[in-house]
């Protein structure tokens, strides 16, 4: 959040009301337990993302096909899946595919959304009437159907999945950076760096964006869950990731048709994906109460 | 005046938005790899049999000409025949928009039921361990497969443990249709109530704090009328806001729960549309589609500068 | 208070209750067997039966629809001439009592039934017939290509129609039992043909009711059907429940009486819990994998033969069908005429891929493209066993997921970058649509689209066309199995069952190797 400029006289530095702001958030994050239960489970997951080779004894893709459907037991913590593979290992491992994906599937949506947010609450004018009506055009679509016929004509695997997600999520950044930088181009800081001759690009990026990020970052949280859904039910629809790479989607969708018999195939992907939901909805609350102007 | 002005002007961006609506999705429908001809003809797909129904259907004719006779029916009120069943996209839409309707209706009047409570305990007692619980819990909901809260709420109140409610299908009747619906509508509401608890409780917050809640309490008004008749009065719109700018996303959405509960939808006839290349379904009913949400949106938009005077026209 | 004189009672009641326990059981059970036979045996009129199945129809257009899930329903409406018998391994007559044969084979004289009524009172004649069977032989979107080998079709008085044929061509009587060569009434009744499927009419033992796109379809019993006493049932209704577990509660559940194609793993509880018959009929389905020969080096014919000898079937039937089928030796399976049961299809024998690999173009190993489709796990399972399995001989396979059309658009153009899979049900109670599909690259499937080309095969084939004795065509039929066997133009994977779970109060419902079944000979217990 460091946005300190002093590259021109005369221009104030960083509003008075946003040091009052980090400074709070130092002082209270850890008195905030919607912050701090959020961010445990997050760093927990991520760790157990990374170190997944370490904590699972078996290749998340090898096959034993005569132990095939074989209930959680002292050997196999979850029990094993239609190929024999054991389940705990490759709950782990899809972790990583999918909490990588879920967050690059964020990530992109988020700088295209910014950039053309920024552009269009900043210029206003026709720049903002285009982007508008993108924003209209993606918004009236159903939003699966979209992102299914991305996938489909981009082809299944991961990079069509972000792309798709990606080309239906930049929307709703666009318009909270879009709506914070109308607020914010109004105020004396900026007024007087307009004065003071610097570049819009500066101002921008240097000036309005660190304000004006926080809403974003806070909405990013939940939206990382809910990419990770969308993932999720591309998989059960049929469009996850190529096997046999692990994913949270597949192995539930995979599991879905034996829910009566083999229940553990798919409640424990699916209870993955509730708590990286959980801790990731927790964070993104506790950043919010944190970061909001008191 | 400048309200009309206002109205008539969203209603005018409609056009090149479902213009825009069209044209794409005409682009990605024939980008999409794949032929209708192989849904119909299975293995049965020889080049000869494929040529044939290529023919029948125009698809060998080249994609503007294409694209300016689906124009050009559009325009008279024709939304194409599906070339998978055979009978206009206009009665597929006709027998299978009310399930979805009321899908949309009942979840968000389930939504509204759960999202309001929670949200005024949450606000009243701010950090309070209820608050946080509130927060915490509907959250889960947000995490949760749709298919997976479908297959459970069936399991557990249709089939194995109680037996309240049939099993999928819509049913006959009116009381029919919503015994068979209550189902699909909590697993939709589940996954929708957290985001309006959210709206709604920061709105609540922000109201409470209002001079006109401190006046009102300092009038010695109960505290149950501060906050039913005058909080979340004023709270309401941006709840109702955030319904409307997730009606696209719930459109999806109830792919999946008419999948699991057996609906005949119009999110099934999608899906399955883009599926089988049903062109035709696709288009005509996207196009629908996207009217109704911008539409919807235009309506919303309307009523919260009606609701709240200080709204301006920008 | 006299225990020893209780002892000898106590002990003479037990032997006596032992002794009652020893006859009385088994006659008990006897007459509990007898009952039940009896209770099975007599048929009674009544009932409304609800089907729930996997999608809904497409079309009702018998001339020009592809799917199941429409063949299935308008064959109760509509009916052949002859129709495919239960074991499937032949045809009887239906609407036609019987046929006489030329001497030049190319002249067919098939006497009709008399008194048989069309659902609007009409009585079927020879006029009907004609029109019918040209209307599907001209219908060149559709099935009109399983009629080429006729010349003409023509009406011999009220009850007679001639059949003439281009050259002498064995299969013709079991196209004429095609559900395309359905009758209907002359000149669809005055109606265009368009209007008349969306409410047909026939001769079948249901008649049409209404069809809610997506909801449901539901045919009434017709009243006059020419076998007197059936159908049985009121009334037939298809449902449309995609999901495999909301189909299985709502059989449970008493929504529906039928659950068609419950998932494999379903079947063992399903065959355990009172009150539901679950049943896994013969059927033509069979299972492949396939190599396009235009993908270097898959036209090496020891590479095929070494994969596929690397395929363990017996594991798959276990993972993917939970162990309710057998692994396959021929492209043709068990239940159409001219299987061979001795028919060398390559087994599990990871020695002879090895030695195979050693002969090959390739000896060091290759890499390979296995095209999976999306949506369809046993696809994806097949995929992933293939590549753990040829991983030992040297090849990678890189396994790639497209969605079901895009897949089947991939094999139709045979542009499928290496393996795919694919299967087979009959729709003839012949080889021949199978056989020609599969091994004569001239012919529309180049080969199932594998663009496998042995002289040796397309010859015996195209013999066994014209052959009418059965030795003969089964001699042909033999050869053209081996050869395609030890070609391994194809992996033969498994045959599998048709499965269905219903109430047991259904009787007489019966699933045909072909995939239909005859709804008249059903009825429900009270």
């Amino acid at each position: 959040m460091a946005a300190v400029s002093a590259s021109a006289p005369g221009v104030p530095e960083v509003p008075a009301s946003e040091i009052a702001r980090r400074r709070t958030f130092r002082n209270r994050w850890y008195r905030t337990p919607s912050f701090v239960v959020g961010a445990t489970i997050v760093i927990l997951l991520i760790l157990a993302a990374i170190a997944a080779p370490l904590i699972t004894r078996y290749d998340p893709n090898g096959q034993d096909l005569l132990h095939a459907y074989s209930h959680p037991s002292g050997a196999h913590w979850l029990g094993t899946d239609q190929l024999g593979r054991d389940v705990f290992t490759r709950l782990v491992f899809a972790g990583r595919s999918d909490l990588l994906i879920g967050f690059v599937a964020v990530l992109c949506p988020f700088c295209l959304g910014t950039l053309l947010g920024s552009l269009a609450g900043f210029y206003g004018g026709f720049v903002d009437t285009i982007v508008m009506r993108l924003v209209d055009v993606v918004v009236a679509f159903p939003f699966l159907v979209l992102v299914i016929a991305l996938v489909f004509v981009l082809g299944p695997g991961a990079e069509s999945i972000i792309i798709a997600i990606t080309a239906v999520g930049w929307v709703s950044y666009a318009r909270i950076v879009r709506g914070e930088i109308l607020v914010q181009k109004r105020l004396d800081y900026v007024l007087a760096a307009r004065a003071a001759g610097l570049s819009d690009a500066r101002i921008i990026g240097r000036h309005l964006l660190p304000n004006v990020i926080t809403q974003a970052v806070v909405f990013s949280m939940s939206d990382i869950v809910l990419s990770i859904l969308a993932i999720v039910t591309l998989g059960y629809l049929g469009l996850g990731l190529p096997p046999p790479t692990a994913d949270w989607g597949s192995m539930a969708s995979d599991g879905e048709s034996l829910i009566t018999t083999q229940w553990q195939l798919t409640t424990f992907p699916g209870l993955a994906v509730v708590l990286t939901g959980l801790g990731l909805s927790l964070l993104g609350d506790g950043l919010a109460d944190l970061l909001a102007p008191e | 005046m400048d309200r009309l002005a206002y109205v008539l002007r969203r209603l005018a961006q409609l056009v090149p938005v479902v213009f825009g609506v069209t044209f794409v999705t005409f682009l990605l429908v024939h980008l999409l790899p794949g032929d209708p001809a192989v849904s119909v003809l299975g293995v049965h797909a020889t080049p000869q049999l494929v040529a044939q129904l290529h023919h029948k259907w125009g698809l060998d004719r080249s994609l503007p000409e294409q694209y300016w006779l689906f124009l050009e029916r559009v325009a008279h009120g024709n939304l194409g025949d599906s070339l998978l069943y055979r009978v206009p996209v206009r009665s597929l839409v006709v027998d299978r928009a009310p399930v979805t309707l009321l899908l949309l209706l009942y979840s968000t009047v389930l939504a509204v039921i759960i999202a309001i409570p929670l949200a005024l305990i949450a606000a009243r007692r701010k950090d309070g361990t209820a608050d946080q619980v509130v927060r915490a819990i509907p959250v889960v909901g947000l995490g949760m497969p749709a298919f997976w809260v479908g297959l459970m709420l069936i399991t557990l109140l249709a089939a194995d443990v109680v037996k309240w409610f049939p099993v999928g299908g819509y049913g006959n009747g009116f009381t029919g249709h919503l015994d068979s619906m209550f189902l699909p509508a909590l697993t939709v509401a589940i996954g929708t109530a957290p985001l309006l608890i959210r709206s709604l409780r920061a709105s609540l917050l922000s109201v409470l704090e209002s001079d006109y809640i401190t006046t009102a309490r300092a009038k010695g008004l109960p505290e149950r009328r501060v906050l039913l008749r005058h909080a979340l009065r004023n709270a309401i719109m941006p709840m109702i806001t955030v319904l409307g700018i997730n009606l696209g996303f719930l459109i999806g959405a109830t792919v999946v729960i008419e999948k699991v509960f057996a609906l005949p939808g119009v999110g099934a006839l999608i899906f399955d549309g883009i599926l089988q290349r049903d062109f035709e379904v696709v288009q005509g009913v996207t196009l629908l589609l996207a009217g109704l949400v911008v539409l919807v949106n235009i309506v919303i938009d309307v009523s919260y500068s009606l609701l709240d005077p200080r709204v301006r026209y920008d | 208070m006299t225990p020893r004189t209780r002892r000898p009672a106590l002990l003479a009641l037990v032997c006596g209750a032992l002794l009652a326990a020893l006859t009385i059981g088994p006659s008990a059970s006897a007459r509990t067997t007898a009952h039940a036979t009896s209770a099975a045996g007599t048929p009674v009129h009544g009932g409304d039966l609800i089907i729930a199945r996997t999608q809904d129809s497409t079309s009702m257009d018998a001339t020009s629809v592809f799917d199941n899930e429409s063949i299935w329903v308008f064959e109760q409406i509509m009916e052949p001439l002859y129709t495919v018998t239960a074991d499937g391994k032949s045809v009887k007559p239906w609407l036609a009592t019987g046929y006489t044969l030329s001497p030049d084979k190319k002249t067919y004289t098939f006497q009709l039934r008399k008194g048989v009524l069309f659902h609007n009172g009409k009585e079927m004649t020879s006029a009907d017939v004609v029109f019918s069977i040209n209307a599907a032989r001209t219908t060149k979107d559709g099935w009109g290509y399983i009629d080429t080998a006729i010349k003409s079709v023509t009406a011999k008085g009220k009850y007679q129609v001639v059949i003439k044929t281009k050259f002498p061509w064995a299969p013709l009587l079991a196209d004429i039992a095609l559900f395309s060569n359905a009758i209907v009434p002359n000149n669809y009744g005055g109606k265009t043909k368009a209007q008349f499927y969306t409410a047909p009419v026939g001769t079948g033992p249901f008649k049409w009711d209404h069809w809610t796109h997506g909801k449901e379809l539901k045919l009434d019993r017709f009243g006059k059907y020419w076998q007197a006493g059936k159908p049985y049932l009121n009334s037939v209704t298809w449902t449309n429940v995609p999901d495999d577990n909301t189909r299985e509660l709502q059989l449970k559940g008493g929504q529906a009486q039928v659950d068609e194609f419950p998932g494999w793993s379903q079947v063992a509880p399903l065959k355990a819990t009172s009150g539901i018959t679950m049943t896994l009929f013969p059927s033509t389905r069979t299972d492949y994998v396939l190599f396009n020969e235009h993908i270097k080096p898959l036209q090496d014919v020891h590479v095929r033969r070494a994969i596929s000898y690397a395929i363990d079937r017996k594991a798959l039937v276990k993972a993917i069908l939970f162990g309710n089928g057998t692994p396959a030796n021929s492209f043709m399976p068990p239940q159409v005429p001219y299987y061979n049961p001795k028919s060398p299809g390559l087994q599990y024998d990871m020695t002879k891929a090895k030695a195979e690999m050693a002969k090959s173009s390739v000896p060091k190993g290759f890499k390979l493209t296995f095209e999976a489709i999306g949506g369809q796990l046993d696809s994806e399972t097949i995929a992933q066993v293939v590549q753990a399995a040829v991983k030992p001989l040297g090849i990678t396979v890189n396994i790639i997921k497209k969605d079901a059309n895009a897949a089947q658009a991939d094999w139709s153009a045979a542009r499928y970058p290496g393996m795919t899979t694919s299967y087979w049900t009959m729709d003839i109670a012949d080889p021949d649509e199978l056989v020609s599909f599969s091994v004569d690259p001239s012919q529309g499937a180049h080969s199932f689209q594998t663009w496998y080309n042995n002289p040796v095969a397309i010859k015996a084939a195209r013999a066994a066309e014209r052959a009418f004795e059965p030795a003969k065509r089964q001699a042909l039929y033999n050869t053209v199995q081996s050869v395609a066997a030890q070609d391994a133009f194809m992996g033969f994977l498994y045959y599998s069952p048709f499965r269905y779970a219903y109430t047991s109060k259904l009787q007489g419902f019966q699933v045909y190797p072909t995939g239909n079944y005859h709804l008249e000979d059903a009825w429900l217990q009270k």
